[in-house]
């Protein structure tokens, strides 16, 4: 056990590394309170009156809002249809066994191993011929397959955690399969239900490639806009730019923040839990 | 640390109450062992099928034909022809042993300097403000890509580059990361070992929880060398968790894109075009979609190669588990 | 900016397809009926609401005024018509706007009803017949049948095939490479005499004497001005890998220097490609990277806009369409505008064959018939007097020869006079299909060779070849194979 001024010491490395990590990000959202001419401004400038111009424009901008709220309803409502039939599948998987579990469960996790080129092609080719395109469901429901396969390995190795007894208990005395489902082992499985959500949404809410091919005018979310905005009029507009990604960025640093303990679940596909 | 670390537990056969069950009429149907399951996978396989099963047989399909999207015709079979054109060309050996090397290069850095964070990060239970540190520490790895991407490359800048301000306060010439051959890979490789060291440095502090606190202080009152502690004790027991860490961040590395799409675009010359990113221009770039897909088949044939390793990892260990 | 609009859902269901093969089924299409002939009184639109949406290039001047100056166009459809009309603005920025385009027609969407595309995509437009054939509509319409200012307007902005009759697109914008310069810079107190002890002649001074300026003549001046050591540089060129940054200026030197890139009736890359009068231009254009600021490399458009509007660099070489943002306010009045180097030819003439930049109007094939009425309305509305010369107050080149030769038209803008005098000596490049391939191979091996990856211009230039031959004989529009010495050739 150290004690007394090493222990400062270590503490205060511990700090500077996190800070060293953090500092890019910083960067931007100092940068977000800057004009454009103290941005490009050399040497830069650490010291300077901070404006909220920048987010005023963006606030005001058209489209802005819409794009804002594509991001919201895209990862939302996939992250709830993908772990709500996940969680279903992963009972299935975990509880019966059926023929093929492993297979199947092989197939899913290749999915998203393969790279988002790779895997966007077909379903583009597939959207083109059936019309899909840039439509609110075609983008919801692609998501979503694209968060299944995470939510199920996530789901799996939790009801496999939860004793059979329980499920035994149920059916002795006599409730049906969708209340042991639910009401038994639903509640015992929340933290991997959270950390599925978690890590979806943080998913879909970053996803740009997708977006980009497969998405439109009316379904364009941040990241879309980010990489088509760069430019103002010739010039990079790095005011928009940095005030867009310290918006964004929030949600995702207040996931980690408040979600910490799942952060490992989420990031392993379930296949490692606790807590750091 | 607090809290237990589990690995997959090895799976329990299904209740044995089930046959013995109270007969009733619809609760009996879903009650019959093949229907409920199949019932409750149903959800997932109407989507597996719809968004994978088909778009994969259309990928497999159209790599027999020649299709351009922009050329007004339609797809022409050719056979192999778009499997030996890519083998025959050497951009696309050199985009993918460009990409293997990335891969060894990420993955090896990002281990390595995870591993050591992490085991500086062990005994950091009193840090004050320890939840903010690590919220900043594993900030790189939940940002939005395309925004890392974009303002890593005015960090990198020459002229208004704060990196170059801080080199040259240091009195050396500014240097042009990802603009000249020499240097752009490495800065790209800089950027991606910054977004995910902090992932190894959480597998890293879960594979030290693993590690039973009674052998640790066994090894404290034999007075092992702490060389000697850290593989006898802490990688024999955290390197299942670490090799998943690993094996993760590999199959990760290998679809990098969205970062190398707002850096450098592939460039300078084709310095920092990965295979991801040569894809994606052939397809969405050219619209050469015949070539692209027999690409990608190949691609989806290496991801299966990745996640075959992975699996095969983790069951490994379930055997282990079962055997002891 | 960025894509704008919460339009609403508007996009009615496509019909479902049965494979890939319908995708290119789109060529049998045929196009919802435009009426040629309206009266005020009579307009098939009037009483109705309709809403359209542009595609052009984001935070590209030009195209923002498309919709920027579209309330005009409401008003007037208004009086005159009697419908109601709004407009939303998409954009992409260059590299990705063509992807963004073609993704979204190839499934017979109008989701963008008029687009703004850049001139060398004609033929990929066109071929797969996503945008409307002009031909019939503009003979029935004398209103569309404009006198523009240069014939390079025409071949490049609306014909494809080359040489054909065949139009598919309205110029937009036109646009050639320029200088621009500090002009405050050039008259500060003791450089002109420093320039003259150090070189012996005089510093150049007025528009003309830049005209008769060649390579050398602007190398001098531009290591004059070039002051690393006090953070001054003396020019910002685009040599970034992005879209067609590099190619533009680099095949402008290829062709003033009297090499080429292919042979457009045979379809013939190597040969002329690989050509020793081009590997002088690979040099030569490399040469003026010690002029640049360092970082240069990845410069495209914006990069040099901040290069220059930052006060970094004494000449940017910059396409004209950016004047009104490379001359912001504190720049008024200090800066000039001037023709890009000459290079002399063997009779000591000094010559510029450029590349022509600039977009056209096309205007989506499966708008429905309302869209279709109202694109072409429009159309019509951009092309009055009015509008024009509304255009060019705010920062627009139109292209249309009554604007143009207008007296006074030199004196708007510093940029004007360039301006005419580039659109006489510059030339598009590719119209073919296959465009995005061809560049994305050209922009490889070429940065490839600025940045040092590759050290031998004449073996960049010799995989460009290949690989160019090589695509276009696979579509069938070169005649012969690419040669036995292409087998496995890599950067």
């Amino acid at each position: 056990m150290k004690t007394g001024w090493r222990q400062h010491v270590y503490h205060a490395v511990l700090w500077l590394v996190a800070l060293i990590f953090f500092a890019p990000v910083l960067w931007i959202v100092l940068s977000s309170f800057k004009t454009a001419d103290q941005i490009l401004a050399v040497p830069p400038k650490l010291i300077f009156r901070p404006t909220f111009a920048n987010y005023v424009r963006l606030f005001s901008g058209q489209g802005f809002l819409h794009q804002l709220f594509n991001s919201f309803f895209l990862s939302i409502s996939a992250v709830l249809i993908a772990v709500a039939v996940s969680f279903l599948a992963a009972f299935s998987f975990s509880r019966f066994r059926p023929a093929g579990t492993n297979f199947l469960m092989f197939l899913l996790l290749s999915i998203r191993m393969l790279p988002g080129s790779a895997a966007i092609l077909p379903v583009y080719l597939m959207y083109v011929g059936f019309g899909w395109k840039d439509s609110y469901y075609g983008m919801i429901l692609f998501y979503a397959m694209f968060s299944i396969p995470f939510s199920v390995w996530i789901l799996k190795g939790f009801i496999d955690g939860v004793s059979p007894r329980f499920d035994e208990t149920g059916v002795v005395n006599g409730a049906s399969w969708l209340r042991i489902i639910f009401r038994t082992i639903l509640p015992q499985v929340m933290p991997g239900v959270i950390a599925a959500s978690i890590f979806n949404f943080i998913f879909v809410w970053n996803e740009f490639l997708f977006d980009y091919i497969i998405g439109g005018i009316r379904t364009s979310n941040i990241p879309v806009a980010l990489s088509t905005g760069l430019y103002s009029n010739g010039g990079v507009d790095w005011t928009f730019i940095s005030a867009l990604t310290t918006t964004y960025i929030l949600p995702p640093i207040l996931a980690v923040y408040f979600f910490q303990r799942y952060l490992l679940v989420g990031m392993t596909f379930g296949t490692v839990r606790g807590e750091v | 640390m607090s809290g237990d670390v589990r690995t997959f537990a090895p799976v329990t056969s299904p209740p044995a109450a089930l046959a013995a069950r109270r007969p009733g009429s619809f609760t009996r149907f879903l009650g019959r062992r093949d229907v409920m399951p199949t019932l409750l996978l149903m959800p997932v396989l109407i989507f597996f099928i719809v968004w994978n099963v088909i778009p994969t047989l259309w990928l497999l399909g159209l790599g027999f034909y020649r299709f351009s999207l922009t050329s007004g015709r339609p797809p022409r079979w050719t056979g192999l022809y778009n499997y030996t054109s890519i083998i025959n060309d050497a951009g696309v050996w050199a985009d993918l042993s460009r990409t293997f090397v990335f891969v060894i290069l990420a993955v090896g850095i990002e281990t390595l300097l995870g591993m050591a964070l992490g085991l500086l990060f062990w005994n950091s239970q009193r840090l004050p403000g320890r939840r903010v540190a690590l919220t900043m520490l594993f900030a790189p790895m939940v940002l939005t890509p395309v925004a890392s991407g974009t303002f890593w490359r005015l960090i990198y800048d020459p002229v208004f580059g704060v990196l170059n301000s801080i080199i040259r306060a240091f009195g050396f010439q500014a240097v042009s990361f990802l603009q000249e051959a020499s240097t752009a890979f490495g800065a790209v490789l800089a950027v991606d070992i910054w977004m995910w060291t902090p992932f190894m440095v959480l597998m890293t502090l879960a594979a030290l929880a693993s590690v039973p606190k009674a052998e640790l202080e066994a090894a404290e009152i034999d007075r092992l060398p702490w060389h000697q502690r850290l593989r006898l004790v802490v990688l024999y027991h955290g390197k299942f968790i670490l090799m998943l860490g690993i094996l993760l961040r590999t199959i990760d590395a290998f679809k990098t894109m969205d970062l190398i799409y707002d850096m450098t675009y592939g460039g300078p010359g084709s310095t920092t075009q990965l295979v991801a990113m040569t894809l994606y221009r052939r397809a969405f770039e050219a619209f050469n979609m015949g070539w692209s897909s027999a690409l990608a088949v190949i691609l989806l044939l290496i991801s299966i190669a990745f996640t075959a390793t992975f699996i095969f990892v983790l069951h490994w260990r379930e055997r282990r588990a079962e055997a002891a | 900016m960025s894509e704008t609009d919460g339009r609403p859902a508007r996009i009615g269901r496509r019909r479902v397809l049965g494979g890939a093969a319908a995708l290119t089924a789109a060529s049998t299409l045929t196009y919802p009926k435009y009426v040629f002939s309206q009266t005020e009184k009579n307009h098939p639109l009037a009483g109705k609401s309709i809403h359209m949406a542009v595609l052009g290039v984001a935070g590209w001047l030009p195209s923002s005024l498309s919709v920027d100056m579209s309330p005009d166009f409401a008003k007037y459809a208004k009086a005159k018509y009697g419908y109601d009309v709004s407009f939303s603005f998409a954009g992409a920025p260059f590299g990705a706007l063509f992807q963004k385009m073609a993704t979204s027609l190839a499934t017979r969407s109008q989701e963008y009803n008029i687009m703004i595309s850049d001139s060398q995509w004609l033929g990929a437009l066109a071929t797969p017949k996503w945008i409307v054939k002009l031909n019939d509509i503009i003979a029935k319409d004398p209103a569309l049948n404009i006198e523009w200012y240069a014939p390079v307007i025409r071949a490049a902005y609306q014909v494809y095939p080359d040489g054909t009759d065949n139009l598919w697109g309205f110029p937009q914008v036109g646009d050639t490479i320029s200088i621009f310069l500090r002009k405050d810079w050039l008259e500060a107190p003791g450089e002109a005499e420093a320039y003259k002890a150090k070189y012996g002649s005089d510093m150049p001074k007025t528009w003309e004497d830049f005209e008769k300026m060649d390579l050398e003549d602007w190398k001098k001046l531009l290591a004059f001005f070039n002051r690393p050591e006090k953070g001054y540089y003396g020019i910002a060129m685009q040599w970034s890998r992005e879209y067609d940054a590099l190619s533009c200026p680099l095949m402008s030197f290829m062709r003033s220097m009297g090499g080429d890139i292919w042979d457009p009736k045979t379809g013939q890359v190597q040969g002329i490609m690989d050509s020793q009068v081009n590997v002088e231009a690979m040099e030569a254009y490399k040469s003026m990277l010690k002029y640049n600021p360092p970082g240069a490399l990845n410069y495209f458009i914006a990069e040099v806009v901040d290069a220059f509007t930052q006060g970094k660099v004494f000449a940017a070489w910059q396409w004209l369409a950016t004047g009104a943002t490379m001359v912001p306010k504190e720049l008024e009045g200090k800066v000039m505008v001037v023709p890009p180097p000459g290079f002399k030819n063997k009779a000591g003439e000094v010559k510029r064959n450029y590349i022509i930049g600039g977009q056209p109007w096309v205007i989506n094939a499966f708008n429905d018939a309302d869209h279709m009425q109202v694109a072409f309305d429009y159309i019509k509305w951009w092309y009055l007097p009015e509008t024009s010369q509304e255009y060019l107050k705010r920062g627009g080149l139109p292209c249309d020869k009554a604007t143009l030769s207008a007296p006074g038209f030199d004196d708007i803008y510093p940029w004007n006079r360039t301006y005419k005098y580039m659109l006489q000596r510059s030339t598009d490049f590719w119209h073919d299909p296959k465009y995005a391939e061809m560049l994305s191979v050209q922009q490889e091996a070429w940065t490839g060779y600025m940045t040092g990856q590759v050290n031998n211009p004449m073996h960049a230039l010799q995989y460009v070849a290949c690989k160019q031959q090589a695509i276009l004989y696979d579509e069938g529009t070169a005649d012969k194979a690419p040669t036995s010495d292409c087998n496995g050739i890599r950067l």
